[in-house]
């Protein structure tokens, strides 16, 4: 039933999307046949390949058509490049997908010990050194951010990569050494909204009855933290790891560009600026199901970590 | 627990540090001790702006970075010697007939492309056909009545009418020759490209790669000297110089002015390679003289006066670059210095700008341009100096496809503009001869829809005299006209494009042509691209 209702929502939340996208596309002045045929095509040849494209016909025509294909599984073929938009997305997808990854995992990953860090004397000399920290990381804008890690870690050091790419399936090392410092950059300001997050709901828990219950049992204060208090205070960073995932992709777009990785973002954006409308539509249909899923993957873990929600 | 967590540990840390010290594996090259010596082998890895929308020369449009990557693979008929002329590359002749309305092409014998097909008059007529058929190109190539093959090498091409310049266009993407299995697979092609080059296709990467590995058949005996080249894409100009910087590049192409200074400065680590002459493109407002107020000469003029290109060069590009009157830089042959441009003079201008005044009120117009910001600074440093002398500009933001657009249905005042880097002057005709200015609304190739009878005889003289000293008397006229009616506002000769090196890198920009000429060091623009058949690495 949950699944169904999830569907149907998925569904609701393509057809507005990919529609409202559509229509805003439309409304950019401009189709792809310059970008296709130059400057110094004909206005005949113009006309041809907009028959071609099926770009002579009304919005609504166009978008019923381009549906009609997705629900067959047909992305059709993009304007600029004909190769088909399936096959784009599937080889700039893991890129993309690996970077969003490995950006959660530093995030996930240093704001958990920093959050419990700071929550554990709050007010205390550590918990403000976070605190500035985490400000700072936040108000550092991700281009910056970037230039400068490329500075000391590629260029000043030498130990990483400034750019490019390097898939999995050619070399595990190197594809780790490439993602690394996209990685470190997009994850930068997520770690500091998560540690702000766990930091103030630890707070809060500590306060709760059961750990002054687990305090007057003579329990260490890491055991209360680590094994009781931690996990209730998850909820609100779990939403915000599932929420955050639109402002992820948002950033990958800066991130890709910056650090020349060949990802879904600078697809989309290379697909507005040349109107190939159809590469940008499948972008946007998979960063929607992405973001529903996404978002059911986190319901579903709210109900693993807090059992009150399993059993209502 | 303790244990697993030590585990975890020892796994990430071995992770991290296959990853960090590892080295990514590079051709051995044989020894050389002469450091002028070509040494034969080594891998390139050559960083580029933008990637290619395709490689297919009949169905991709091609921009400075197409050409960098897509002629490594494909060749032309013609190519272009230091001086500027036109010389056969896989045509082994060209001959005009008298009037110059018929070309002959001999196509160069014991050529063949890497898949194993020979280069034939057919093929090459093919090509040709394929060509003037294509959306692409049939603008370009509407002189042209017909390809006919007189033997198994021979192709003639009939005009319409005489076309001096004609082999120009067959040094670009035109006369680029593919075989007859990718002009029957185009989007094959457009993503594998064959050719007749000194590399082959090897791996592509969309907006991340594109690697091409040495053709061991070519038919340029001794080339080429690199195993390989790595084209890598990034977009970001900052760090593209800082990849560079790390070492992770051999070489790049920019069109930034703080890289030419810093990386010149460091002489011994770096070479930069400038383009220079017909290459150089300019920088410039373009007007539309079509509408208001720019169908009035005087307000064209006046934005002239009021324009103070040095401070211009010296804000925008950190003074390196030079003043432009006209569209042909001052070290092309083709460039007639007979002045008459409208020099910087704000009185002038205000003079102007008062008498249109009293005639139709104040002056104001709507000025396009890209949202990038250096293009913005750019645009904001004109507002300022046309509002000190009395015209009110508004700046809209449009992006490259809008503007593009707007600038060929003419639904544009004034935009900023980047343009005129052919190889010879006949490569413009299009852009400013009247037959090619259509009304407001309608597709014009003539984007200032400037219809002027003297400018336009010009271009056809210079199109059909075979005679060099009346072609060039034929395009003084040219410059005369455009400095006298003013439909575009020039600035300076954007000749910031260039080619960062390590030392290390030789041979760019001095390939030699099949006949032993020395080849045009570099074209194109914004970033220029030039041949790699005689580019090689040294012993570090």
């Amino acid at each position: 039933m949950i699944l169904l209702h999830r569907l149907v929502r998925l569904l609701v939340v393509l057809l507005v999307v990919t529609f409202l996208s559509y229509a805003l596309l439309g409304l950019l002045p401009g189709d792809p046949t310059t970008q296709i045929l130059g400057l110094s095509a004909t206005e005949e040849a113009r006309a041809q390949l907009r028959q071609e494209l099926g770009l002579d016909q009304p919005l609504l025509v166009q978008y019923a058509d381009w549906l009609g294909g997705l629900v067959t599984g047909d992305f059709g073929t993009s304007y600029i490049n004909q190769v088909p938009v399936a096959q784009e997305l599937a080889e700039r997808l893991p890129v993309t997908l690996e970077l969003l990854v490995a950006a959660q995992i530093v995030a996930l990953g240093l704001a958990v010990p920093v959050g419990v860090a700071a929550a554990r004397r709050a007010g205390g000399t550590l918990d403000q050194v976070l605190t500035a920290m985490s400000f700072a990381l936040l108000s550092t804008p991700v281009f910056v951010l970037g230039v400068l890690l490329i500075l000391v870690f590629a260029v000043t050091w030498q130990v990483l990569p400034a750019t490019g790419w390097t898939p999995i399936s050619v070399d595990l090392g190197w594809n780790i050494t490439s993602v690394l410092l996209p990685a470190i950059t997009l994850g930068a300001g997520q770690l500091a909204v998560y540690a702000r997050l766990l930091r103030t709901d630890l707070i809060a828990t500590l306060q709760e009855d059961y750990i002054t219950l687990a305090r007057a049992r003579g329990l260490s204060p890491r055991r209360i933290l680590w094994r009781h208090a931690l996990r209730p205070s998850t909820i609100s960073l779990i939403t915000a790891v599932g929420l955050n995932l639109g402002a992820l992709i948002g950033g990958t777009v800066i991130i890709e560009t910056l650090f020349g990785l060949p990802g879904i973002g600078r697809l989309i954006v290379d697909s507005i600026f040349s109107r190939d409308y159809l590469t940008v539509q499948g972008g946007v249909v998979l960063i929607s199901v992405g973001y529903v899923l996404v978002n059911f993957v986190v319901d579903l873990v709210y109900a693993a970590v807090d059992p009150r929600i399993r059993h209502a | 627990m303790k244990r697993w967590r030590r585990l975890a540990a020892l796994s990430l840390a071995s992770v991290v540090l296959v990853a960090c010290s590892g080295q990514r594996p590079v051709a051995v090259s044989e020894k050389s001790s002469d450091p002028t010596t070509p040494v034969v082998g080594g891998k390139l890895v050559y960083g580029l702006s933008a990637d290619a929308a395709g490689f297919n020369p009949v169905t991709d449009q091609f921009a400075a970075q197409s050409y960098s990557m897509a002629t490594t693979i494909i060749e032309p008929l013609v190519s272009v010697d230091v001086n500027g002329d036109w010389k056969p590359y896989l045509a082994e002749s060209l001959t005009p007939n008298k009037k110059s309305d018929e070309w002959t092409i001999t196509v160069r014998s014991g050529v063949s492309f890497s898949d194993g097909t020979p280069l034939t008059g057919e093929v090459v007529k093919a090509n040709l056909e394929a060509q003037k058929a294509s959306p692409l190109n049939n603008a370009v190539l509407a002189p042209v009545s017909s390809f006919e093959l007189v033997d198994p090498k021979t192709v003639k091409v009939k005009l319409k009418q005489p076309w001096v310049a004609f082999p120009y266009y067959l040094a670009a993407q035109i006369g680029m020759i593919v075989p007859p299995s990718s002009l029957a697979d185009p989007r094959g092609a457009s993503q594998k490209p064959i050719g007749t080059g000194p590399f082959t296709f090897q791996e592509y990467v969309p907006d991340s790669r594109f690697v091409v590995a040495k053709n061991a058949n070519y038919w340029r005996k001794g080339l080429p000297y690199l195993t390989q080249i790595e084209f890598r894409i990034l977009p970001d100009s900052q760090t593209r110089a800082q990849t560079l910087e790390a070492g992770q590049l051999d070489a790049m192409g920019t069109s930034r002015d703080e890289d030419i200074t810093k990386f010149g400065a460091l002489k011994d680590a770096f070479t930069v390679q400038r383009s220079q002459g017909m290459a150089v493109a300019e920088y410039m407002f373009m007007l539309n003289t079509a509408v208001k107020p720019f169908d009035d000469i005087r307000v064209r003029k006046a934005l002239a006066h009021a324009m103070d290109r040095k401070a211009v060069i010296s804000t925008l590009r950190g003074g390196l670059t030079k003043e432009a009157d006209g569209p042909w830089s001052q070290d092309s042959k083709w460039y007639s210095p007979g002045g008459g441009y409208p020099e910087y003079d704000l009185a002038k201008a205000t003079a102007l700008v008062k008498e249109v005044e009293a005639d139709k009120g104040p002056i104001k117009f709507e000025i396009i341009s890209t949202p990038d910001p250096n293009t913005m600074q750019g645009i904001e440093l004109a507002q300022d100096m046309w509002r000190k002398a009395g015209i009110e500009v508004t700046i809209k933001q449009a992006d490259q496809a809008d503007l593009i657009n707007r600038a060929v249905t003419g639904n544009f005042a004034a935009t900023v503009w980047t343009q005129f880097s052919s190889p010879d002057p006949d490569g413009e005709y299009i852009w400013m001869h009247k037959a090619y200015a259509g009304p407001v609304g309608a597709i014009s190739l003539n984007f200032t829809r400037l219809k002027d009878d003297k400018l336009s005889q010009a271009f056809d003289v210079g199109r059909t005299s075979p005679d060099e000293a009346t072609r060039k008397q034929a395009y003084a006229t040219v410059q005369q006209r455009l400095r006298e009616l003013v439909p575009y506002v020039f600035v300076d000769h954007l000749d910031t494009g260039a080619i960062i090196a390590k030392t290390t890198v030789r041979g760019i920009g001095e390939h030699v042509l099949p006949d032993g000429e020395k080849g045009l060091p570099m074209t194109g623009s914004p970033i220029p691209y030039h041949p790699f058949s005689g580019v090689w690495i040294t012993q570090q």
